[in-house]
């Protein structure tokens, strides 16, 4: 292959690089193909953490993703409020992100009314709370009074949820889906050494590097990293397929990301390929 | 759903193919997706943060309600007023100066609690779960155990040395003689191996926001009944038929003078 | 006294929320929990802020018919639609068929979600023409990308002879290198946070105070 036509390659207009990864995302949509995958320790400890929560326990979910991170969270979110609500386990829930109420909201409304359970009595959303690391600090220290009112207006010292729980070790268990700052990090600094929080995290894959240390140390007792990760949890709690009407989204796409990764590596040698031939053939020349 | 949900759903993929036409290059239907969702996006935010924040921990609270009486903590609730007042000095030069007293109160506060939690979380914590009880490695795992990814001597040695060669290719101001250069080589090597990780790491996240709105164009992510009621698929075919027209007649109207970003 | 008074609360406020973390009193405690919420009040006010200023910087721009006007109309048209509707909805803004659930399922969403899937097209460019093999360094680094990409998907579990070992392969550059360099910026980080929160309480660091 001639020179110029190499080095013409390594410069060509990337619009044809932006075809290329959108049909390596539409191709395998259009004609899937379902590979089997394998669940690895960090999810199934995650899965085993929630399993062991005793039925009529109450946990703390701190739902922190945006219309962005849907794809890879809200997989995971919908699989674990399945877990909790079939154990028959209570939640109370928050955000720290201002665009995660009208987010999460009605998926709590949707999955709590085909369990059968009542707003209040059984579960509670509080809302959104602006301050990152202080709000977390906050509450670490007296939820009431950091969330007087929640998300519908009502006192949150009036729900029968929150009767008894004040701080965050007052929960079995913080669940923590965060799209990145403020989150798991925020969370594990700020509270979980503290008062030694158990904290199951589901993070995106941007993030899950950074959080493997923290579930290595002890200080996350799970962690489930972007759609393989939520995936890997929806096949734990649904083994044996999906009930009527409930669609597993992380399990559907996971296998686009095949080819859109072969394609990304393909660019990469190809671009390798080029440029040492081309450093060759001037360092010869 | 109803005729506006429908309508919404058809809006909802014409914006997307507005942002994704970017890639074209930066023309006006983007430009135009990008200042709704500007103000659209800050819209959120101020009623998020009214209703979130403003209402319930300080308007609410003030003995100004009906329900609330005059009594210490009320009377407080006054404090956080006065500081924002004084913070939204910072629009009159004059009494800008103000702005000092609350901006030094929420920075104390953050520096505060990050230093507790960064010290115990971040140092203590990390430096105590990097030494390895070598002892009970070997008799867990042995030398190296493939079942367990890799777990065993080798392995935790790797680590703690590989930590320690980091930090020591941090420490800038030590002097480089030949074995720094060494440890330092072997913990630009470790640092490698991890960045290479988290590039693989983001290509999965990048490519899994792609797929979200891929899912959205093909109604994938809706079930039977509301896939044959928007066809997000002729939405879809006619959104994009609307923008590439665009798109070619501005092309067009650009001419000579049209240089791509590209 | 106009840098004075900034200084000693800097350092009370500073001093009491690092207490925080060893004091275990209540009463101790109760003002805790106070100087909390009024630290989330005022950085939530500081979001307000940012949005005049938004408003103070705009609003002449298209009063004056500056360049580009007609999109930051469109700016303050979208942040005022959002903002009416917003409180017109009052409580009940996020229930189903509001205006502004609407305006987030059916604009926020997409918008917001889209911005970010740009990004996925723009790493395939960036692996082209800047992932480049020019040394040992850059080449470790490209290889284990290379195992993680295939190793993380179904597809690498797939793989004939090396589908077993490379999962665990990348297993384990995650949780030994990966875990090594991480804590090594944790801990580095963790220093510098340190000494950087020090400095500020003691009034060493004054640049958030901005010029006398």
């Amino acid at each position: 292959m001639k020179l110029d036509t190499l080095v013409k390659f390594q410069h060509m207009d990337r619009r044809w690089i932006f075809l290329g990864m959108g049909l390596a995302i539409l191709l395998p949509m259009l004609f899937p193909v379902n590979l089997p995958f394998k669940v690895d320790e960090r999810v199934q400890s995650l899965y085993d953490a929630v399993e062991e929560i005793p039925a009529g326990s109450t946990v703390f979910i701190s739902a922190d993703f945006d219309p962005a991170s849907r794809p890879e969270l809200e997989p995971f979110f919908r699989a674990n409020l399945h877990h909790l609500l079939r154990k028959d386990v209570k939640f109370v829930s928050a955000t720290l992100w201002p665009s995660a109420p009208p987010l999460v909201l009605p998926i709590f409304e949707e999955l709590t009314a085909e369990y059968g359970k009542e707003y209040g009595k059984d579960w509670a959303f509080l809302g959104f709370k602006d301050g990152k690391e202080l709000a977390i600090k906050a509450i670490g220290e007296n939820i009431p009074e950091t969330f007087p009112q929640d998300i519908k207006g009502n006192k949150v010292e009036d729900l029968e949820v929150m009767r008894g729980f004040k701080q965050a070790k007052d929960f079995a268990m913080i669940i923590n889906v965060s799209a990145g700052f403020p989150g798991t990090r925020e969370y594990v600094l700020q509270i979980q050494g503290q008062y030694d929080l158990s904290i199951a995290s589901a993070t995106t894959a941007v993030s899950g590097p950074d959080y493997i240390p923290f579930y290595k140390a002890g200080q996350l007792n799970g962690l489930s990293a972007g759609m393989p990760g939520s995936a890997q949890y929806e096949k734990l709690v649904f083994p044996d397929g999906p009930p009527d009407g409930v669609r597993l989204l992380a399990t559907q796409s996971v296998n686009v990301l095949n080819v859109g990764h072969l394609f990304i590596i393909v660019l990469i040698v190809l671009g390798n390929v080029a440029f040492l031939v081309t450093r060759q053939a001037e360092e010869q020349a | 759903m109803t005729g506006i949900e429908v309508a919404g759903a058809w809006i909802s993929i014409f914006l997307t193919i507005c942002v994704l036409s970017f890639l074209y290059d930066d023309n006006p239907v983007y430009k135009l997706a990008e200042h709704i969702f500007l103000g659209v996006s800050i819209g959120y935010g101020v009623i998020e943060i009214y209703f979130g924040v403003f209402k319930p921990n300080l308007l609410d609270k003030l003995p100004f309600n009906s329900d609330v009486a005059w009594s210490l903590q009320s009377v407080l609730t006054f404090v956080p007023l006065l500081l924002i007042a004084m913070l939204f000095s910072k629009l009159v030069p004059k009494y800008s100066w103000l702005a000092r007293i609350p901006i030094a109160f929420i920075v104390a506060a953050y520096a505060g609690v990050k230093l507790t939690g960064e010290l115990n979380a971040n140092l203590m914590t990390q430096v105590a779960q990097s030494i390895p009880d070598l002892g009970a490695v070997w008799a867990e795992h042995g030398f190296w155990t493939w079942k367990a990814d890799g777990a065993g001597v080798f392995s935790s040695l790797f680590l703690v040395l590989g930590l320690s060669a980091c930090l020591l290719h941090f420490y800038f101001s030590a002097p480089q003689n030949r074995a720094m250069q060494q440890i330092s080589r072997f913990g630009v090597l470790t640092l490698m191996l991890s960045f290479g990780a988290s590039f693989g790491y983001t290509v999965m996240g990048r490519i899994s926001l792609a797929i979200g709105r891929a899912q959205e164009m093909l109604g994938l992510d809706r079930n039977p009944e509301q896939v044959a009621q928007i066809n997000p698929k002729l939405a879809t075919i006619v959104s994009a038929a609307l923008v590439i027209g665009f798109l070619i007649v501005w092309r067009r109207r650009q001419g000579d003078d049209y240089t791509p970003g590209n | 006294m106009r840098s004075t008074v900034p200084l000693v609360l800097t350092f009370l406020v500073g001093l009491f929320m690092v207490g925080e973390y060893f004091i275990p009193h209540w009463g101790y405690h109760v003002i805790t929990q106070l100087l909390l919420e009024w630290g989330l009040i005022l950085a939530a006010a500081a979001f307000l802020l940012g949005l005049f200023n938004l408003i103070q910087v705009n609003l002449p721009k298209v009063l004056n018919r500056e360049e580009d006007w007609g999109y930051k109309l469109v700016m303050l048209i979208s942040l005022a639609g959002t903002l009416v509707v917003g409180f017109w909805g009052n409580t009940g803004r996020l229930n189903p068929g509001e205006a502004y659930k609407w305006l987030f399922d059916f604009v926020f969403v997409p918008l917001n979600a889209t911005m970010f899937a740009l990004l996925a097209f723009y790493i395939a460019s960036a692996a082209f023409r800047a992932f480049r093999a020019r040394n040992l360094e850059a080449t470790v680094l490209l290889v284990a990308a290379i195992i993680v990409m295939i190793a993380r998907v179904p597809l690498g579990e797939s793989l004939p002879l090396v589908g077993e070992k490379l999962p665990q392969f990348m297993n384990w550059i995650m949780d030994v290198p990966n875990i090594a360099a991480r804590r090594a910026i944790f801990i580095g980080a963790a220093l510098g946070a340190v000494s950087t929160g020090l400095r500020v309480i003691l009034g060493i660091e004054r640049s958030h105070l901005g010029a006398d």
